[in-house]
């Protein structure tokens, strides 16, 4: 049995078009996938799916080895989310809005009560714990909408947007908190965003979902691998490097390209091992190399390359160059 | 069929009245109007029917056919008038009690998740659809029955109390006031309820609701207001009968509202 998430096909129409077509992925316990694409891309719709609020016209789903259509009153009982808006009961204290929470799930009992206290803390909410929701800062929110996610220590998150509206300090915090989830927990995390960065920093993979398709789908050192040659690199030579150093450079076996930068030079070479090669030649035209450093695609490079290429192939921009430096 | 959740039920039923006594746009019209139907306006019109003794209320009741208005014409005739107003005339009026407290509640159950967009976050608990409709009738239904009974006995202990020089005794409540009460009210209170958990279906605000259901509710008050003057005067059958079939209409009404009431359906509405 699968503990993490499977899906096969995964469609579901609206009156005004298509919500998801065709979702076809796999995500292993404890991996943060991240789901990317602008607003309507189906992310939102993606989580319903996923956690059984909305029910598929084909395909179908499985998490935590269950069927969100038909099991989904059991999965939800496994799962945790944060939605889009924190979701909170304005006219409730951040305290009730928890209590309320654990009920539902039916959490009773004063272990919940000190559970409910202790993400109070650890979320930063300690302070105004009594006070109503309503006048709490749009990064409160947010926290008092983790917190309540984690309440029931939950086997699956699904977070959309969870540092829309968060400064960077408290960005910073809850990412570092998403990672620990993932990587010391053990939780397997479906991140909705509109923030590549943070996506990057967390996603084991990544899921690019534009109108309803999934346009591209895996862990984003492969897809690099597929949209581009080689891999980038950069070699600190304390200057930009002179025509016989590029030269030199060029003329090493399995480096694709070679463009003068401010510190020395930025190429594409086949794999890292070319490096030493470069480095080895370098030094034998008497350079001096402080560094030669690989620098593997972000997933925020891999992103925007997908995007260009499909503009490209719909004729709203020029093809990007499948060796060259990546903006 | 699964057993129901009732921690979760009674979370979302306490959570809910809660929030509601805290809203100020609620509670005041909530209270607002019963205290004015079962409270000032008994005790002005009682206060003014005993300043007028002996006034003849058989022309009033000469409409009434057969036997009905008998009850009230063998009183005394310094009594009739005050009876009639207020343990007759008065009482179609808490009708519109249970049906303003529960369409307002329902409204602000159901739409006002919508509009505090806390719907989507309440769909991806782990509460059943069929628990969370039980949940939002109850806290819209409980405090629609509390407020109506606790009126009631507001209007009981003002009718006697202004009613006492005249009447030296108790005339309120009578057989049919009880059935009225136990039984009426809340087949009204549930009918309330079932339009406005169609209504808010449709809308995306506890306001919008409140129009949309007031479109519907108010000429059932009108309704409900001009047969129960009758249903008073008539024999406690009659009104039992009478009482079923708001109750058939209600229960009609809702049985296709929790039909309805998925969350495939509510997500969509977000």
């Amino acid at each position: 049995m699968h503990d993490g998430i499977v899906t096969e096909g995964l469609t579901r129409l609206f009156p005004g078009g298509v919500g998801l077509a065709d979702l076809s992925l796999e995500v292993a316990s404890g991996e943060v996938l991240a789901l990317l694409g602008p607003n309507g891309a189906g992310k939102t719709t993606t989580v319903r799916l996923l956690n059984g609020v909305l029910r598929p016209d084909r395909g179908h789903a499985r998490v935590l080895g269950l069927d969100p259509a038909t099991a989904g009153d059991e999965l939800r009982r496994r799962t945790g989310v944060l939605t889009e808006h924190a979701g909170l009961d304005d006219r409730l204290t951040a305290r009730e809005n928890l209590h309320y929470a654990a009920r539902i799930r039916g959490l009773t009992g004063p272990a919940v009560q000190a559970r409910i206290g202790e993400l109070l803390e650890r979320f930063g909410m300690g302070e105004r714990a009594d006070q109503p929701v309503r006048g709490a800062s749009t990064g409160q929110r947010k926290r008092l909408g983790l917190a309540r996610s984690l309440l029931h220590d939950p086997e699956v998150l699904f977070l959309d947007e969870p540092t829309s509206g968060l400064d960077p300090t408290a960005t910073r915090d809850v990412v570092e908190l998403i990672g620990s989830l993932a990587t010391e927990h053990g939780r397997t995390i479906v991140l909705a965003t509109h923030f590549l960065g943070e996506a990057g920093r967390l996603a084991d993979r990544m899921a690019v979902l534009d109108r309803g398709e999934l346009v591209a789908y895996g862990r984003p050192g492969d897809l690099a691998a597929e949209l581009w040659d080689g891999l980038e690199a950069e070699v600190d030579l304390d200057g930009p490097a002179t025509a016989e150093q590029l030269d030199a450079i060029a003329a090493v076996a399995g480096v694709h390209t070679v463009e003068p930068s401010p510190a020395g030079a930025v190429l594409s070479v086949a794999g890292r091992e070319v490096l030493p090669h470069v480095v080895a030649r370098l030094v034998g035209t008497g350079a001096s190399v402080y560094a030669a450093v690989p620098r593997p695609p972000t997933l925020e490079d891999v992103y925007f390359e997908i995007e260009a290429r499909r503009a490209a192939s719909a004729g709203l921009a020029p093809a990007p160059d499948r060796t060259g430096a990546r903006a | 069929m699964t057993r129901t959740d009732w921690t979760a039920v009674w979370g979302v039923v306490a959570k809910d009245l809660r929030a509601v006594v805290r809203s100020k746009s609620v509670v005041i019209p909530m209270l607002a109007v019963p205290v004015l139907l079962m409270v000032i306006l008994p005790g002005v019109i009682g206060l003014a029917a005993r300043a007028a003794p002996g006034v003849q209320v058989e022309r009033l009741l000469g409409d009434v056919p057969g036997d009905l208005a008998r009850p009230i014409l063998d009183l005394p005739v310094e009594e009739q008038l005050i009876v009639l107003v207020n343990g007759y005339l008065l009482a179609p009026l808490f009708l519109i009690v249970p049906l303003m407290v529960s369409a307002v509640l329902a409204a602000d159950a159901f739409a006002g998740e919508k509009e505090r967009k806390t719907l989507e976050s309440l769909l991806h608990s782990s509460i059943r659809d069929r628990d969370l409709f039980v949940a939002k009738f109850l806290s819209a239904f409980l405090p629609a029955l509390a407020v109506s009974w606790l009126g009631f006995l507001a209007f009981v202990i003002v009718a006697n109390g202004v009613a006492w020089p005249v009447m030296g005794r108790i005339f309120v409540p009578t057989r049919l006031w009880g059935v009225m009460i136990l039984w009426v009210a809340p087949a009204v209170a549930t009918l309330g309820l079932a339009v406005m958990v169609r209504v808010s279906a449709r809308t995306h605000t506890a306001q919008e609701a409140n129009q949309l259901g007031g479109a519907v509710i108010l000429p059932l008050i009108f309704l409900a207001v001009g047969q129960s003057t009758g249903l008073l005067l008539v024999s406690l059958p009659v009104a039992v009968a009478i009482g079923a079939v708001i109750w058939v209409l209600a229960l009609v009404l809702l049985r296709g509202g929790v039909k309805r009431f998925t969350r495939d359906a509510l997500v969509a509405q977000v």
